[in-house]
């Protein structure tokens, strides 16, 4: 048996399966019940309202597709705002879009009662109509509760067949349009087109929907942005030219006067076959809108209850159908009200679809303020395939947020504060439950606090509690030798190593755990030395690699990190973990063995290395620590072609070192060895607690190899070593570095 | 454990009843590698990770019970846990990604004595032949090969098929007196299949359809897979 047991999701929505999510429940309801509403409130310039409102909507598919395809996650709008501007705007927004929703049920479902109920005039139209709206409700809320493996074929059929219906409607009735009904065209003037905008963007939900499934769609980065623009486009097309024919086929005022407007401009020119077809689509239309928007319910809620921001009792799934049946009954139960109010309030289809409308501009603000928190804070787990293009950014987003709040300034003080009312109950949600739930700040901090400063920065990775405070202090030390070029920042790092990092799996909690505590600690150290330091936790299948992306991606110019001392025989010299960012780091790289608990007085061996100044730079930082002097040491043999006096050979390196180094004499104290037995400079590099030693280039092999002096230094020094290697030039491979140097 | 060049077997599992596989299947896969595919049905008005969120250590354990069952053996058990809405979708993916020779599809019974390989000509058989050999060469189950062919061909090529196969079988290692074969000369081979499967304990099937889709359970197969009550075996056509 092999590897941990891990729970696969499948993705099984491909494009035309969000075509239809999308684009059927845009095509939906609103088609058929708001041209009345529309036309009532601003003639024929309706037509423009659908199309304002479907460019905001076209902003906010813009927004949310680059989102989406970052983080593919359940959840829609209300994830990526709850990541990230935290808990209290992602309770409004989970609050506001699972309202949405309701209200946007119940408008569909008390336009599928006047729908079915218009036909038959015989009968009493409100009761009836409200009465027909729950038995549609509760038809909806049972096929959700139980499960039903609905055929998707059906499905597109059906949508298939409301597409057809309403293009012949508008293509047959373009030849009816008299164009003395479009006169005026703006009776309400501007504001009345953007308040009908309020009114009508209820329609454009739809889109949304493929956001809240975006975690099942196959190819998201592919699907998702075309399902979603593509829809949008389309529904805005559509929806205009509805408004243009009915406008156009019947007088404004008495098109406003109808419940059921699109039959009533069908029956002109279709006749009675025209509008059981109209009923039909109507019909199927409702349903189809109606059970999307349940079905996206439960998923916000599902994904709030993920984050903590939810009751998880809410939140269960049966054990037989495996539906998330308490979300889905409290979801219809509230609906159900909703629907019922329609027996007091004479303009309830109007009403819901504006507080619905009301909700997702909300949320839709809130996106594009999220979308510039991503881009700024440009956390670790945000890789979109879709962006929104440069020239079009931070463009969308603004304007997007605009236009929102423009088209709620133009709406009904009524559904203001109904609105508002809404928002109220997401903060006051946040205040009671979700503060002390959940834990998740957000990103806003870290996008306000902008670009990485480019100071000295010291990459500290740690795995070992026992040795961080030890690694950190000679990192501070060093970071701190650089205060007067750079500010000094200390990063400390912790890898997490999984087999195969993916976003749909759990680490396990303990380790998460570890790994938190590790870096948490690192945070307290660093208070104490007084120096700044940010924690980074990492997930990676390959340890090396994680840490040498690390490098590059925070601009480092040290990496610090602690060895066992053991040389490893296997192909690897310092362990498989280490070589590579020997090799490849791009900065300085300082491998440090601690023996001793002090750093007491360092040496640094002075030699003909190309790494040598680094080593001597190293120890007089090193010294810092316990405020002594370094020494730095030539080693010289005493057998020479009559070329001068070892003592001085040994000096003159030792300054030209120093002076490679860029220290003055006062830094630092000489000695010369001159001895010919490599013992002898194991016995004076042992009178010191903290050796020095840079890494030889020197190499035949394609490996790591530190020369054998060192070697012998790294593995019989009773002190602390280092072994310090300098900055590569990135542009350069290791193998014509070597060459270079020999 | 390495892989040891046996055949890999694809079992889907349903964890989200209590389904233990069945013992004679259990013998009967000893020799080769198993994948199991634990897939817990996701109905179409949930969202998956809310359903993962719920059971996933459910069905983890009983899917390791399973695993269990399978794992007394030398070979190599792998086990996968999938949440899906589509469960042929997630059999051709891991089939795919474990490299699988073969599916098996569960059904009534007990013991495995009989095994009926239904042949259609040369497709594929080389590896139907090398995965029988394999299941039964340590057993003493005997084999069935079937072929069909037009009333109005000559039957010496159907003869050639399977005289070829029971010779290539023998080869592996499978005695030449528990290996039988039916020619068919009806136009109706999967009549003839479906009653010849009332005599026999398992079935072993080619894939037929070239799309990853339609081979594993195509057009052709499912009607006879629907109208046999024995467990089968479909062998994919991976080249």
């Amino acid at each position: 048996m092999t590897g941990e047991l891990e729970g696969q999701l499948e993705r099984n929505i491909g494009f035309l399966e969000a075509m239809t999510l999308g684009g059927g429940t845009m095509i939906g309801a609103g088609i058929f019940i708001l041209p009345g509403i529309a036309a009532e409130n601003a003639g024929p310039a309706s037509s423009v309202s659908f199309l304002i409102g479907g460019f905001v909507a076209l902003l906010a598919a813009l927004s949310l597709s680059e989102l989406a395809t970052g983080m593919p996650i359940a959840g829609g709008s209300y994830h990526y705002v709850n990541r990230a501007l935290g808990g209290f705007f992602g309770s409004i927004v989970g609050w506001g879009m699972w309202t949405g929703l309701m209200f946007a049920s119940a408008f569909y479902m008390i336009g599928f009662g006047q729908y079915l109920v218009g036909p038959m005039p015989f009968l009493d139209g409100r009761a009836l109509v409200v009465l027909v709206g729950l038995v549609g409700l509760s038809l909806i809320v049972g096929v959700n509760y139980y499960g039903t493996e609905e055929s998707s074929q059906l499905q597109n059929v059906m949508i298939g067949t409301e597409t057809a219906i309403v293009l012949v409607y508008v293509l047959v009735g373009l030849f009816f349009v008299d164009t003395a009904n479009l006169e005026p065209f703006a009776p309400t003037g501007p504001s009345g087109i953007i308040a009908t905008t309020g009114i009508v963007f209820v329609s454009f939900l739809g889109f949304e929907i493929i956001a809240t499934v975006a975690g099942e769609v196959k190819e998201p980065s592919r699907n998702i942005p075309k399902s979603m623009l593509l829809s949008v486009v389309l529904v805005t097309i559509l929806y205009a030219l509805v408004m243009i024919v009915s406008t156009g086929v019947i007088p404004y005022e008495s098109l406003g006067d109808s419940l059921v407007p699109v039959s009533d401009v069908a029956v002109v020119f279709l006749g009675a076959g025209g509008v059981v077809a109209i009923v039909a689509a109507a019909a199927i239309a409702a349903i189809s809108s109606s059970n999307s928007s349940i079905l996206a319910a439960a998923r916000v809620n599902f994904a709030m209850g993920r984050d903590d921001l939810m009751s998880d009792r809410l939140n269960v799934t049966h054990p037989r159908f495996g539906t998330p049946h308490r979300a889905i009954v409290a979801t219809g139960v509230l609906t159900g009200l909703l629907v019922t109010v329609g027996l007091v309030v004479e303009t309830i289809v109007a009403l819901l679809a504006e507080v619905a409308s009301f909700s997702f501009l909300v949320s839709y603000s809130l996106v594009h303020v999220s979308l510039v928190v991503f881009r700024r804070a440009d956390p670790d787990v945000y890789d979109p395939s879709f962006r929104i293009p440069d020239f079009l950014y931070p463009a969308v987003p603004i304007l997007g947020v605009l236009l929102s709040v423009l088209v709620i300034t133009q709406m009904a003080t009524t559904i203001i504060l109904l609105g508002l009312g809404i928002v109220g109950l997401g903060m006051a949600w946040y205040v009671v439950y979700v503060r002390d739930h959940a834990l998740d700040t957000g990103l806003l901090s870290e996008a306000l606090a902008g670009e990485i400063e480019d100071g000295y920065r010291v990459v500290v990775p740690i795995a070992n509690p026992a040795t961080q405070t030890d690694l950190l202090r000679l990192a501070a030390a060093t970071a701190q030798a650089h205060t007067d070029e750079a500010t000094p920042e200390l990063v400390a790092v912790n890898v997490l190593q999984v087999d195969d990092p993916s976003p749909g799996q759990n680490v396990e909690a303990e380790r998460l755990e570890h790994q938190h505590d590790l870096l948490e600690a690192a945070l307290t150290v660093a208070a104490d030395l007084d120096v700044s330091l940010r924690t980074r936790a990492l997930t990676g299948s390959h340890v090396d690699e994680a840490i040498l992306e690390t490098l590059v991606e925070e601009d480092a110019d040290q990496v610090l990190l602690g060895w066992s001392g053991e040389l490893v025989r296997d192909g690897y010299v310092f362990g498989p973990n280490l070589d590579a960012v020997v090799e490849r780091a791009p900065c300085e790289v300082s491998l440090v063995t601690l023996h001793d608990e002090t750093v007491g007085t360092p040496v640094a061996l002075a030699g003909p290395g190309p790494h040598s100044q680094v080593a001597a730079s190293r120890a007089v930082e090193f010294a810092t620590v316990d405020d002594s002097v370094p020494t730095l040491l030539s080693v010289q043999p005493t057998t020479t072609d009559g070329d001068g006096d070892p003592k001085a050979r040994g000096a003159a390196v030792i300054a030209d070192v120093a002076d490679r180094a860029g220290l003055d004499s006062s830094q630092y104290r000489s000695a010369v060895v001159v001895d010919d037995v490599e013992g002898a400079i194991l016995d004076a590099v042992s009178q010191y607690d903290t050796v020095c030693v840079g890494l030889s280039e020197r190499s035949d092999a394609e490996r790591v190899n530190f020369g054998t002096i060192a070697e012998r230094i790294s593995q019989e020094a009773t002190g602390n070593v280092a072994i310090v290697r300098g900055a590569y030039d990135a542009t350069e491979s290791p193998q014509s570095r070597r060459e270079n140097r020999r | 454990m390495a892989l040891t060049g046996e055949s890999t077997i694809l079992v889907p599992v349903d964890v989200s009843t209590v389904e233990p596989p069945d013992s004679g299947v259990l013998e009967l896969l000893q020799p080769v590698n198993v994948v199991v595919l634990g897939w817990y049905p996701v109905p179409k008005q949930t969202a998956p990770a809310h359903l993962k969120a719920d059971h996933e250590s459910e069905a983890a354990a009983r899917l390791a019970t399973v695993v269990d069952q399978f794992a007394a053996t030398d070979h190599e058990v792998e086990s996968v846990l999938v949440f899906t809405k589509d469960r042929r979708d997630s059999i051709d993916r891991v089939a795919d990604q474990y490299d699988c020779d073969a599916v098996l599809m569960p059904g009534e019974g007990g013991p495995i004595d009989r095994l009926l390989v239904p042949l259609r000509g040369d497709v594929n058989l080389e590896r139907i032949v090398t995965l029988v050999g394999e299941l039964v060469r340590a057993s003493d189950a005997s084999v069935t090969f079937f072929h069909a062919v037009e009333p109005d061909a000559d039957p010496s090529q159907g003869e050639f098929v399977l005289r070829g196969a029971a010779d290539r079988l023998s080869e592996e290692g499978v005695e030449r007196d528990r290996i039988e074969w039916t020619l068919s000369e009806r136009d109706e081979p999967r009549a003839d299949i479906v009653s010849l499967a009332s005599e026999h304990d398992l079935v072993i099937l080619g894939e037929t359809e070239p799309s990853l889709r339609e081979r594993i359970i195509g057009a052709v197969l499912s009607p006879i897979l629907d109208e046999i009550a024995i467990p089968a075996i479909i062998v994919r056509d991976i080249d």
